[in-house]
């Protein structure tokens, strides 16, 4: 039986080896030669970028399951604190996922309702924090010097919440927009 | 006066300590949010009045709190931050030294909303509370 998925992993990256070989052999002479070579070395840059960012998220992936792994049954905090249940991990995995690049990878920690926090902690003076659980409505509270709030967006399983992004940048300091 | 010797009332000086006891709850540098997060049952969150001195007593008034569960370390912060959040702290003895933060947003209606606004309050403990791990 054929493997079409290892298959096509494996032409990849038999392509990506030559195309390595491509831009380190500076031996080209000609303008089409080196339109060539640019060419490849921006596909080679593209795709050690896919490769450091899916390396991070998939870490990220991996500590979220650890994390529901060990908040998997009631009481987690041999207290009254609720299990955390799949769908909450599969919605937290996607929005990891869905997390564009440039934003780093946030803290998980598990909350006593049963939902996941994701936070963003660049320092203690400037924190965002999101919380997800089963349903779409995420809530979300950041802090920024004197500044403060919270809101809910709805998460559509595929995109950031433009209001989530937009915070979330403004405290890691990607932008200097400010969440509405 | 308490049964610990303690006065009823907690001063705005008085540093409090949340312990932790989810190796997920801090960072190298500062305890999450979560960590401040009230109980679903009781609606509030459970503390110590003492502050980080001296230690072996407060590790072990935290490892009576912890129970079964591993002791990581202390969030320590003053009872004005809790108030500053508009929250409140108030004695809860027993067990002695026992303070519970209360006060919380509750809002039946719309969840969502709920968690926002407890996780605005927790953000501003969290940075205020200085670390300390056992």
């Amino acid at each position: 039986m054929p493997e079409p998925v290892s298959t096509t992993i494996g032409i990849c990256l038999l392509s990506y080896a030559t195309a390595q070989g491509v831009v380190r052999r500076n031996t080209a002479v000609s303008s089409e030669a080196q339109a060539i070579r640019d060419a490849v070395t921006a596909v080679v840059d593209w795709t050690e970028r896919s490769q450091a960012l899916f390396g991070q998220k998939a870490a990220a992936i991996s500590s979220l399951r650890a994390l529901a792994n060990e908040g998997g049954h009631a009481g987690w905090d041999t207290d009254d604190a609720c299990a955390i249940d799949s769908a909450t991990v599969l919605l937290a995995e996607s929005f990891i996922r869905a997390l564009p690049d440039g934003i780093p990878m946030p803290e998980l920690a598990p909350e006593p309702g049963g939902s996941i926090s994701l936070d963003w902690l660049p320092d203690r003076n400037r924190l965002f924090s999101l919380s997800i659980g089963a349903t779409d409505r995420l809530a979300f509270a950041w802090l920024d010097g004197s500044d403060k709030g919270h809101g809910v967006a709805r998460f559509d399983g595929h995109t950031v919440p433009s209001r989530v992004r937009q915070g979330i940048e403004s405290i890691i300091g990607h932008a200097s927009l400010r969440v509405a | 006066m308490l049964p610990s010797g303690l006065p009823n009332l907690v001063a705005d000086d008085e540093e409090l300590a949340r312990f932790l006891t989810q190796n997920s709850h801090f960072t190298s540098s500062m305890p999450k949010p979560a960590a401040f997060l009230p109980s679903l049952k009781g609606r509030e969150t459970s503390v110590s009045r003492h502050g980080p001195a001296p230690l072996e007593s407060l590790w072990t008034i935290g490892l009576q709190a912890a129970g079964d569960r591993s002791l990581y370390g202390a969030a320590i912060f003053k009872a004005r931050v809790v108030r500053a959040a508009q929250l409140e702290v108030a004695a809860a003895e027993p067990p002695p030294r026992h303070a519970a933060i209360r006060n919380w947003p509750w809002m039946e209606a719309d969840p969502g909303m709920q968690k926002a606004a407890q996780k605005e309050k927790a953000l501003v403990l969290a940075s205020e509370a200085v670390l300390l791990m056992r």
